[in-house]
This record gives structure tokens, sequence and C-alpha cells, in this order.
């Protein structure tokens, strides 16, 4: 049991990389901010711009 | 006793891997059950990466957990972050799995599946592999350093500057080519052009929703975004049986091309939160589905394959494809047994979340076997379909003829039988008006993945929605490419350009965006509308462009890492990097060789454009095709002259890094490693 919880956390957490929710959680805490729709658009804005600036595999 | 067990396990698998790989490639009297391939793969990947990526890992790079990885010395919450392995692992296998292990190993299925899966299993584990490991580890010890920096900074400021205009070269190509697949795909398919159309009003939807309605999360919108395209295809079908609404969205391959080039560009000026980045949440969840629904499909329905070990196309007569399968068929399949694209990705985010340095050898070995496994996936559908309709679907009517019965004439006198009769029914069934003809692989991949996720559902009328489904998520993901390859590019071009007139260089300044912009769209839209009106279908000339293309950057990428290692002072495991190097640049020379100067006019640029001109001297060819014969000789001139270029830039690096290597080895001058200084890791267990 303790296997699939870890298995599913894993899961989440390769979900929530992908979808940059943890990168944005990442955020939050290194500037002592909580969520807002702002911060979100400040944090995305700078992340988009460096992932979009790199080429995307073929 | 531990030990014992170990080493029984290990003789269990490699007895296992031998077994299987001699059916694979012994077998002749009956079809062979794909399990076979399958075990073959895994087995080869186990040992793999149990034995050599380990020792290179311990032997050629000393992996050393105790020294303080870039994500932790230079943490900052954004791009900088200790990750938990299995997590950076599978952002990693996201990020380099694209359409090349799909598209490669089906086109590639005209030699048979011998060759195929005999390179994709080799060449991954001894080349692919080798070059996203070493890639990761070079540029882990660099701070995350991007390959045309280490390029710059190990080989030399001639090396750094030619790395960067070939991959900007490569991506033009790319660009063009996995244009054509969509367009190859969806001209004359109003259910497959509705779907994709519907994607786009999608994105902005889910682009809106996160900015303003639900900003920050992005795994729900995924969710609502995946539950509306589903709903477009199920859409595309209604459209596709109306007589009224059929014809809006019934395309022709060049009406296809230029909307798709007028998309690159509008797509690349509008703003990323707007379209591209939801759009690539979506396309990674789908595409990672996918990948485990073809794996998990593959593996409950065990497809026979119904394609020959081996074609009578090894000679180089293939319809998909001209050339004999030493080279072509080891640059059709780059991605899938080794990618120089990876090497950008290796170099790019992953380094920076990695928190031990012994976590590269899942990630950079183990991402690419799984990688080498779709490959291997994608080729099992495609061979599972009768030969004879894998030909038809793939082959271009200027090979084979113009109509479906010269066609089918053409192909069953092959030896590989196949009927009009036949191709309607097949047609019908996935709701299309013809499948004949359908040259760029994506068709005849969803085609065989159609057939094998119908028949895991046990319902075979679900088949026309699975092939759309298919064809959506490849389509999904290659607009997905366009857009941020565009956007890339012009960022490229602008560094480029930002040397000889500053302003031009500057990201804010508009002229300067729109004027690269519009370059980028119309280099790669030059080539796709070259590979519509090509009459031998444009696959033939640009896929193997792209994989010349694509393997000379791996050969870039492990040339770096060949001189990083000889700087470390461990020449004599140089091999690792040199030979799949020394490998690269025999394939993609003898291709290139091939590709220019090859008298056979089906196969060289040159002599088709010989060829052509001859005919047009003579008089031979009538007037209404005169100005489309010129363009075709030019065009077949300029591919001459793009595949000499590439030559010519990787040869600038290759003795260039020849010289720095000969220098250190036999001119006793001193080498001077580029690496960040060690320093103690103090991450704690639980933070890893």
């Amino acid at each position: 049991m303790r296997r699939l919880q870890e298995l599913g956390r894993i899961i989440v957490g390769i979900l929530r990389e992908i979808a940059d929710e943890n990168a944005y959680a990442r955020h939050l805490t290194a500037h002592g901010v909580t969520h807002s729709a702002a911060e979100w658009r400040r944090f995305s804005e700078h992340r988009m711009r460096a992932k979009y600036a790199r080429a995307k595999c073929c | 006793m531990k030990t014992f067990f170990g080493y029984a396990l290990w003789g269990v698998v490699s007895v296992l891997a031998a077994l299987a790989l001699s059916v694979v490639a012994l077998q002749r009297d009956e079809p062979v059950n794909s399990l076979w391939i399958v075990v073959a793969a895994v087995c080869v990947y186990a040992i793999g990466y149990r034995f050599y990526a380990k020792f290179i890992a311990a032997k050629v790079m000393a992996l050393d957990d105790r020294r303080a990885t870039p994500a932790e010395r230079l943490r900052n919450s954004h791009d900088f972050e200790p990750t938990n392995k299995w997590i950076v692992f599978g952002h990693h296998f996201a990020a380099i799995a694209g359409p090349g292990p799909l598209v490669g190993p089906t086109l590639a299925a005209q030699f048979g599946y011998l060759p195929g899966t005999m390179w994709l299993i080799f060449g991954a584990v001894l080349g692919g592999c080798v070059q996203d490991f070493t890639a990761l580890f070079a540029s882990m010890r660099r701070d995350g350093k991007s390959l045309g920096q280490m390029a710059r900074e190990e080989i030399g400021p001639i090396g750094g500057f030619t790395a960067l205009l070939t991959v900007l070269l490569i991506m033009i190509i790319l660009l063009a080519v996995i244009a054509l697949v969509v367009v190859n795909a969806l001209r004359g398919s109003p259910w497959g052009a509705f779907t994709i159309l519907a994607t786009m009003p999608i994105a902005i939807f889910m682009g809106l929703y996160l900015r303003y309605w639900r900003p920050g999360q992005v795994l729900e919108v995924s969710l609502i975004g995946f539950v509306l395209v589903l709903l477009s295809i199920f859409g595309g079908q209604a459209v596709s049986q109306s007589p009224t609404l059929a014809p809006w969205f019934d395309y022709s391959a060049m009406t296809l091309a230029v909307g798709i080039i007028i998309y690159g560009f509008a797509a690349s000026a509008l703003p990323v939160w707007l379209l591209l980045a939801p759009r690539d949440y979506l396309s990674t969840f789908v595409k990672l589905g996918v990948v485990i629904l073809l794996g998990v499909g593959v593996l409950l329905i065990r497809p026979q394959l119904e394609l020959p070990a081996l074609t009578r196309f090894v000679d180089g007569t293939g319809p998909i494809f001209a050339g004999k399968v030493f080279p072509f068929c080891f640059i059709t399949i780059a991605c899938g047994a080794i990618s120089g694209f990876h090497s950008l990705i290796a170099s790019g985010t992953t380094p920076k979340l990695i928190s031990r340095e012994t976590h590269a050898v899942p990630i950079g070995y183990g991402a690419m076997a799984l990688e080498s496994y779709v490959g291997i996936m994608a080729l099992i559908a495609a061979c599972a379909l009768q030969p004879g309709v894998f030909f038809a679907v793939n082959s271009p009517a200027g090979v084979v003829g113009a109509t479906p019965e010269a066609a089918v004439a053409t192909i069953s006198g092959w030896g590989y039988p196949v009927t009009v009769a036949e191709m309607n029914t097949l047609a019908s069934q996935v709701g299309e008006e013809t499948l004949m003809a359908r040259t760029g692989g994506a068709p005849s991949l969803a085609l065989g993945m159609a057939h094998i996720f119908s028949q895991v559902g046990g319902v075979d009328r679900f088949i026309g929605f699975w092939y759309h489904f298919a064809i959506m998520f490849e389509a999904l993901f290659i607009l997905t490419i366009l857009d941020a390859g565009t956007r890339v590019g012009r960022f490229m071009l602008q560094d480029l350009l930002g040397s000889i007139y500053k302003p031009l260089g500057r990201t804010s300044w508009m002229p300067g965006v729109i004027g690269t912009s519009l370059a980028i769209v119309l280099a790669w839209g030059y080539f796709l509308i070259q590979g519509v009106r090509d009459p031998l279908g444009g696959i033939n000339s640009l896929w193997p462009l792209f994989g010349i293309a694509n393997q000379l950057l791996a050969a870039v990428a492990l040339s770096v890492v060949t001189t990083i290692l000889i700087k470390m002072h461990r020449w004599k495991y140089m091999w690792v990097t040199a030979v799949p190097t020394a490998w690269l640049v025999t394939v993609t020379y003898t291709a290139s060789y091939y590709k220019i100067f090859s008298p056979d006019p089906y196969l060289g640029f040159l002599a088709q454009a010989n060829q052509l001109q001859r005919a047009l001297e003579a008089g031979t060819i009538p007037a209404a095709r005169i100005a489309a014969t010129r363009a075709q000789i030019f065009n077949n001139q300029l591919d001459a002259v793009v595949c000499g270029v590439f030559v010519v830039l990787v040869t600038l690096i290759l003795v260039d890094s020849l010289r720095i290597w000969t220098k250190i080895l036999f001119g006793g001058v001193g080498a001077r490693v580029g690496e960040s200084p060690f320093v103690m890791t103090q991450l704690r267990p639980e933070e890893i």
C-alpha cells in the first residue's frame, strides 16, 4: 500500500512538474507571497519566456 | 547469496535477450509475433542500463554524489531546484519525446521490421542514450550551460558559432518536414481538419481560463481541454458526414500548407500564454497518455508482424524514400535511436533540476531508452499492417501511379497484394474518402495505432475514432513544435543578426521581431511548399535532409563531449563517445554524398535536377508544366546546397575538435577544463 502511495505521489509530482504547478509553488515559497492572479501571471510570464526561448524536441 | 542471485538474474536476462534477438533476426518461415521484439528491446535496454550506463557513470564520468549539483549551488526556486529524480525523469522524457520516434520508424518500415528494430535497440543503447547521458553530465558540471555555450568554451568561437548556425538550419528543415506530415495527414480529410482547427479555440479558451478565471490550475484546465478535444473528434465525425459542413473543412494540400504558414507566423506573434503554452501543456499530457496506451495496447494485443523482416526495398528502390538500407535506415530513424536535438534538451532545463550526480543515469540514459521503446512501439504498429496496405498508404502517386487501380497494381506487382476494394473499405471504416498516397508516416501510424486500440476495446467500430484520435495527437504536438520552433528560430536569427546591426538583436524592437519571424516562417514555408509540389511526395527529399541534419547535430554534441573527456584526462575512455561519433560521421557523410551526387535521379538531388533540365531542353515537358519543372530543378539544386552546407558546417566543428584533441594528446598542451569548482553537497536526504 505504501509503495502504491509512493507511486501515486511520484505520478502526481511528474504531472505537476510538467504543468509548472510545482515550479509555481516553489516561486510562492521563495518569494514569501501567496497565490493570486497577478502573482501567477508574473510567474508564468517569466517561466514561459525562458521555456520558449529553447528549441522543442522533434 | 545476493551476488549469486544477481548473476543468475542477469544471466537469464542475457539468455532471453539472445533468444528474442535470434527469433527477430533469423525467423523467416512464419510471421513473427511482436512480443519477441518487445522482449528483445526490454532485455537489451536493461543490460545496457545495468552494465554500460553504470560503467560510464563510474569509470568514464566518475559521477560523485558528494559534489553539489547546479540545482543545489545555484538554487533560485525558478530554474535551479533540486528535484526528485523520477519527477525529473518524467519531465525530461516529456521534453525529448516528439513526433520523430513515431514517424521515423514508420517510414523505415519500408525496409522491413528487422533493420529498424536493430538500429532502434542498439543505436539507442550504444549511441543515443550515451549522447543524452554524457551531454547531461557535461552541462551539469558546467552550471547547466547549453550545447552552444559548451562548444564555444571547450572547442572555440568557430565551434560555438557553427553550432548555432547548424541548429538554426536544422530547425528550418525540421519545421518544414513536420508541417508536411500534418498537411499530408489532413488533406481531403474534413474529420481531421475540423478536429485540428477545433484545438485552436480550445487552446485559447484554456489560455484565458488560466489567465483570468482559474490562474495556476494547469492540471485542471488540461483535463477540461482534453475532454473538449475528445468531443471535437466526435464533432469532426459529424462534420465529415454532413453534406453541408464537410466541404467547408475539405482542403487541398496547398491550401493546408498556406494555412499552416500563415498560422505559424500569427501564432508566433501571439502572446505565449494565449495559445502556445496551454496547447503545449495539453499536447504533452496527451503525448504521455498515448505512449502509455500504445505500450499497454501492444502488450495486450501482441500483434503479429505482417511486414517481412526484410523487404525487397533494402536495395534502395523503395517507394517511400530512395536509398539503400545503409545508410538510409540510420538517418530515417534519428529520434528513437540517436537524436542530436536531445543534446539541446539535456543541456537545457534538466541539468538545473538534478539533485544528485548519479541521478543522471536514469534521467539521461534511462529516458532515452524509454524513447527508443516508443520508437519500437511505433515500428510494431506500422508493421502490424498488411504490407500492401502499408505501401498503398505511404507511397506517393508519382511513384506508384495516380489512380488507385494503377497504384494497387504496382504495389501488388512488388509482391505485396492489395486491392482497391480493400483500401476503400479501410478508408470508409476510418471515415476518410481515401487512404491512398497519404505520405508522411502519420496516417499509416494512426492506422496501425487505431488497429491496436480498437482491438483492446474489443469494438472494431471505434476504429474511426481511434484513427482520428491518433491523427489529432500527432498534429497537436507538431503544431506546438511549429509555433515554439518559429519563436526559437527567430531568437537565434536575432542573435546572429544582432552582431551585424544591433537593433535586430533586441527582442523588444518590433520591426526586428516581425522581420525575423517572417524570415523564419518563409524559410520553412518555402521547403514546405516545395514538399507539397514535389511529385514524389516531398518526404523523399525532406525527411532524409532532416535525418542527416539531426544526426550531424548528434555528431557535434558527441564531439563536444569527447573534447571534454580528453580535457578531463579520460582519454582512454574517449571511445565511448568517439565511436558513435565516427559511426554518425560515416552514416551522414555517406547519405549526404548519395543525396547530392548519386547518378540515380530518384535518389540524387543533382541527378534529378539534371534529368529534368534535359527533359526541358528536349521539349518533352508539356507547356503547362514548364514553370513547375523549372521550380523543381531549382529546389533540387537548393536541397543539394543545403545538404552540402550541413556537411561543411559539421566538418568545421569536427576539424576544430580534432585540432584540440591532437594538441592535448600529442602536443603536450595543458588542458583547461571548464567545470565549475567542487563544492560539497549540503542537501539532506529528505530534500532529494
